[in-house]
Parts: C-alpha cells; sequence; structure tokens
C-alpha cells in the first residue's frame, strides 16, 4: 500500500553493479537498520537508471533526488540527510542529463 | 543461511541437512553436465574464460571473478536472504504471512509458473550455441559465455524449487527441461520467442536488449510472489540478469555508436562492414514487437488470478508504490482499433496485470532507446531510434489480428503488408548482417561494426586476455 515512506533506490545496471552498487547497497542497507530507527526509508535496488557513465546511482523518491557518482564513502552523509539529520548532499546531484532524471521520475510514476 | 561453496552443488540452502534433495539433485547434476555439453556452447569447452561465478547473496560481495573453463563452472543454488515474518502484501491473501510451503490449490498454478520461467533459460542457451564463432572481439565473446552460464544457473534455481517443493512431478518436469529443445518441431521450447537461433550478433545484443528484459520483468513480478522460496530464487536472479541486459543496450549501443563515427566521417557504413541505422531500427522493430508478445494479454483472467492468489505481484509492488494493494476497484484504460479509429476500452485492473508489466517493459525500452539517440546526437546524427508502439505487430492479446504502424496508428492489412519490408529486416538485411559478422579474437581488436566499451569487467582494461586459447 502506498505509504509516507521514501524510496532509496540503488541502481543495480550492469555499469553500476561493475563499479560496487551491489556491495555499496549492502553496506547502506546495514547502516540504515541502525540509524533509521523511525523506518521513514525503504531501501530497493532498481536495474537502471540510464545514468550508466555516471554510476553509481542512487535516487530519492518522491524527493525527486538523483545522486551520481557515489562511493562508499558518500554513504555516512547519504544517510545523515535520510534519517533527518543532515541537509540533501548536493555535490552529488546534476551529473546525469535532466532528460535522464526525468525520464527516470517517469519510470517511477505510477497511476496506480 | 550459511554459504556451502564446497559442497558437489554450491548452496545457500542447507542441502547438507537435506539428503533426499541433495540426492535428488546430484542425481540431476550429471543429467544438466551433458546437456550443457550437447547444446551449450559449441567448442570453446577447453578454453579459459575470464567468468564471474556467484558465491553468496550478502554484504561484502556476492560473485568471484576469474578464469575458469566453462563446463567446470561452478553452477550452484542461491536464494536471497530470508526477511524475517515476511507478509505477503497484494492480492486476496494481502497481511497474511508468506508461505514456506506449497498452498495445495495453488500447486498446478505455481508449478506451471516455475516452468515456464525455468524453460527459457536453458532455451536461450540453446538459441545462442554457435555464436561464440563470430564473436567481434574477446571481451563480447566473455560476455556471451558469462550470459550463457548464468542462464544455466538460473535454471538451477528453478529446478531446486521444482525439486524441493513439488515432488515427483517437479522432478519429472525438470528431467523435461533437459529434454525440450529450442527449435525441434517435437520438441520446442514453451515460449515460441525461445525456439527462434540467433544466429548472428545483432540479434543476440537485441535479444539481451528486450526479450532477456522480459524475462527480467517476470523475474521481478515473481520476485513479489507470497511464495516466498520463488521470491527468493527470483530476487537473486534479478541481480545477475542486470548484467544481461547491460551487454544488450551497451551492444546496441556499440554498435549505434561504431555507424555514428561513420556516418559523421562521411563514410557509408554499408561500405565498410557496418550495420546501417535503418537496418538496426528494423531489428529493434522485430524483437522488441515480438517480446512485447510475451507479456501474454492486456486482458487476462490467468493474470488475473495470479496476482488475486497472491502468487505474482506488479512491477515494484513491494516499493508501495500502489494505492490498492489488492488492485480491486480500479480499472485500466488502453486503446485498440474499432473501425478504423482508435476507441478506448477499460479493463478490471486485476484482468489488467500483463497490460501493466508491459507498460513499465515500455518505458525501461524508451529509456535505453533514448540512451542509444544520446550516442547518435553526440556525433551530430540527426536520424534517432525509436521504439515502436506496443500496439506493434502484436500476434497475442487484445491487439492481436489488427494492423498498427510502429508509431501505433491503426492500417488496413493492406497498406500494413505494402509496408512490411520497411519495418522489419528482408531476407537481403539478414544476409547482409550476417556477412558483417567476422570473428576477431585478438586482444584489444574489435570488428569494424561495433565500438570497444568505455570500460573493461570488473575493472580490467579493455585489452585483457578475456579468453584464454587452449
Amino acid at each position: 500500500m502506498r505509504d509516507d515512506k521514501r524510496l532509496v533506490y540503488v541502481c543495480e545496471g550492469g555499469d553500476c553493479s561493475e563499479k560496487g552498487s551491489i556491495e555499496l547497497h549492502a553496506e547502506l542497507d546495514g547502516m540504515l537498520k541502525e540509524r533509521d530507527t523511525a523506518c521513514k526509508n525503504r531501501l530497493r535496488k532498481y536495474p537502471c537508471f540510464g545514468g550508466c557513465e555516471h554510476g553509481i546511482n542512487l535516487v530519492l523518491f518522491p524527493d525527486r533526488v538523483f545522486y551520481s557518482n557515489v562511493k562508499a564513502e558518500d554513504l555516512p552523509e547519504i544517510v545523515n540527510h535520510l534519517v533527518g539529520e543532515g541537509p540533501e548532499v548536493k555535490r552529488l546531484e546534476g551529473k546525469v542529463a535532466p532528460d535522464v532524471e526525468q525520464i527516470t521520475w517517469d519510470l517511477l510514476d505510477t497511476g496506480f | 543461511m550459511a554459504i556451502d561453496l564446497e559442497a558437489k552443488i554450491p548452496n545457500n540452502v542447507d542441502l547438507a541437512n537435506d539428503p533426499k534433495l541433495r540426492r535428488a539433485l546430484e542425481h540431476w547434476q550429471p543429467k544438466y553436465l551433458e546437456w550443457w555439453m550437447e547444446t551449450g556452447p559449441s567448442d570453446f569447452k577447453s578454453d579459459q574464460i575470464y567468468l564471474r561465478t556467484a558465491v553468496g547473496v550478502g554484504k561484502g560481495g556476492w560473485a568471484n571473478f576469474g578464469h575458469v573453463k566453462m563446463p567446470d563452472y561452478r553452477w550452484g543454488i542461491f536464494l536471497a536472504e530470508p526477511e524475517p515474518d515476511r507478509k505477503i502484501h497484494f492480492g486476496d491473501p494481502l497481511g497474511k504471512p508468506a508461505w514456506n510451503v506449497v498452498p495445495g490449490e495453488l500447486r498446478n498454478r505455481l508449478r506451471r509458473l516455475i516452468v515456464t520461467q525455468g524453460d527459457t533459460e536453458p532455451a536461450s542457451v540453446e538459441q545462442q550455441r554457435l555464436l561464440g564463432h563470430t564473436a567481434p572481439s574477446l571481451i563480447d565473446l566473455r560476455n556471451l559465455f558469462q550470459v550463457n552460464v548464468e542462464e544455466g544457473r538460473h535454471l538451477w534455481a528453478m529446478v531446486y524449487l521444482l525439486h524441493k517443493y513439488f515432488g515427483a512431478d517437479g522432478r519429472d518436469e525438470a528431467e523435461d527441461l533437459l529434454r525440450r529443445r529450442s527449435g525441434d518441431p517435437d520438441n520446442p521450447r514453451i515460449l515460441q520467442a525461445f525456439n527462434k537461433p540467433i544466429d548472428e550478433w545483432l540479434s543476440f545484443f537485441c535479444f539481451t536488449s528486450f526479450t532477456d528484459r522480459d524475462g527480467k520483468y517476470q523475474l521481478a513480478a515473481l520476485a513479489e510472489s507470497g511464495f516466498d522460496p520463488l521470491a527468493r530464487s527470483t530476487q537473486f536472479m534479478l541481480t545477475e540478469e542486470a548484467h544481461h541486459m547491460s551487454v544488450g543496450e551497451n551492444g546496441i549501443g556499440r554498435v549505434v555508436q561504431r555507424t555514428a563515427e561513420l556516418m559523421q566521417e562521411g563514410t557509408d557504413p554499408r561500405k565498410v562492414g557496418a550495420i546501417p541505422l535503418d537496418v538496426i531500427q528494423k531489428y529493434v522493430n522485430d524483437w522488441s514487437s515480438s517480446s512485447f508478445d510475451l507479456f501474454g494479454g492486456e486482458d487476462s483472467s490467468n493474470a488475473a488470478e495470479a496476482f488475486a492468489c497472491g502468487i505474482k505481484g506488479r512491477y515494484r509492488e513491494g516499493d508501495g508504490i500502489y494505492k490498492d494493494p489488492q488492485a480491486l476497484a480500479q480499472i485500466y484504460t488502453t486503446e485498440i482499433e474499432e473501425g478504423g479509429k482508435l476507441t478506448t476500452v477499460e479493463i478490471p485492473l486485476r484482468r489488467a496485470m500483463n497490460a501493466l508489466l508491459l507498460d513499465a517493459y515500455h518505458s525501461d525500452g524508451l529509456r535505453i532507446v533514448d540512451r542509444w539517440n544520446r550516442v547518435l546526437a553526440r556525433y551530430g546524427v540527426d536520424q534517432k531510434i525509436t521504439l515502436p508502439n506496443k500496439r506493434f505487430n502484436r500476434q497475442m492479446g487484445i491487439h492481436a489480428g489488427k494492423t498498427y504502424d510502429p508509431q501505433g496508428n491503426p492500417m488496413s492489412r493492406d497498406q500494413w503488408e505494402s509496408r512490411k519490408a520497411s519495418w522489419f529486416p528482408t531476407d537481403e538485411d539478414r544476409a547482409y548482417v550476417r556477412s558483417c559478422m567476422i570473428k576477431v579474437h585478438e586482444r584489444g581488436k574489435f570488428a569494424n561494426w561495433i565500438a570497444p566499451p568505455a570500460t573493461g569487467i570488473n575493472e580490467q582494461p579493455v585489452d585483457f586476455e578475456y579468453v584464454m586459447f587452449h
């Protein structure tokens, strides 16, 4: 059922997984289990967002935040934001083309 | 669950403590290897291939890379980690605990789903068995074999479920999965798209872009299943499947890039053994539209029942993105040709589950085509690749027997027939594409119809020795 949780998608497409997105997802999962005590976020994998040349990509929805070139060392800052203890990590945003971002929001929206 | 990598069959399903199941699977294993030797990649059996092998499902890496002879590949059984107290999150059993055994009344339906999914895995290996002989580079040869061995592992995943949960019937089905053959008129694979040979690489890249992508969406819908072992099996398969998608998506992207490079320098691709954009477009039309049919009918009581009873959900159902997890009161609207015009039809949402899944797939297809078009734009080429409308060239569902152009506009049968050759590969197109397929097995070299990839595999350089020939 639709709820007010934020969806946190880690891309597991070919390029992103080559760059370690599966491991990054696992690390983020561990950090959120520890820090997200209010369960505000739902962590998921996503097959591909198409921003492959800028992977690893991580997307927040419905916030419409598109992080690129995410590395393990960025996770503490990202988690701070996810648990409401820090701002968006602006330096990771705006790297993919606007149409790639738009396609992503179209893919994530459902009319049902 | 602990991972046992030393066992005869690597697994994280505690086979060591289930001797009956272990014996049954160990009995099936030599038959599987026999099938692989007979119908798997032709030749290359004693060559060392740089392959990824699944070794786990959780934190700290899930796969190893190394040079392996394909027959020695460690095909294992891996399920995603269980979610404690998982509840069914859609359909009539909403909120009930997920099943760890097969509910009796769902036995036949679940078995059919697993067998149909399982049948596609060996089928694709059989379809692609001769491709290695015309590989455009070592990295592509390696990617082909990676896809092949992982499709083999996906067969293992489905066979595990059949053996573990479906008794003698399941064991019989597992045997039949090795008996059917792609393209065999007397004993074909279940789905038609898996019975046509893939004898050149443009088709292989289209297959992994479009047909395998259908598999991804089917797996994703099954990953929502209330039958927990099926959900966990397919979740892990999706992790591997992501690479197959990228082989296709990047593969076509590289073909498009090579053609665009030539166009930019004023060279006719046909003069130098590369593939013109209009031919690529025809292949995209053919493979994408035949893959639309794999989703089944838009208005389907079977799909409604699979959703209602909690065994097959909507795409990303578990993300909590849908308003009504039971899909009871809503209506899905779509358009269909009636009397030469498009008319709106309404389908109760539960009956439209295949259409919903196809919608998600089609949006994903638009994304990858957009990516290829960005490559064209980068080289100053105005022409674009387009993805056909979902109504185009349908043999199944509400549009079967109707005729639409690639944009989805209705047209007469005569008009359609007269324009068919401009939409689909002709015999001449296919012969030309086949003529481009020249084997390149030297390190760092590529056939002239495809650009090198941007990066290598597992941080290795593009000119790495991905295949060591015996």
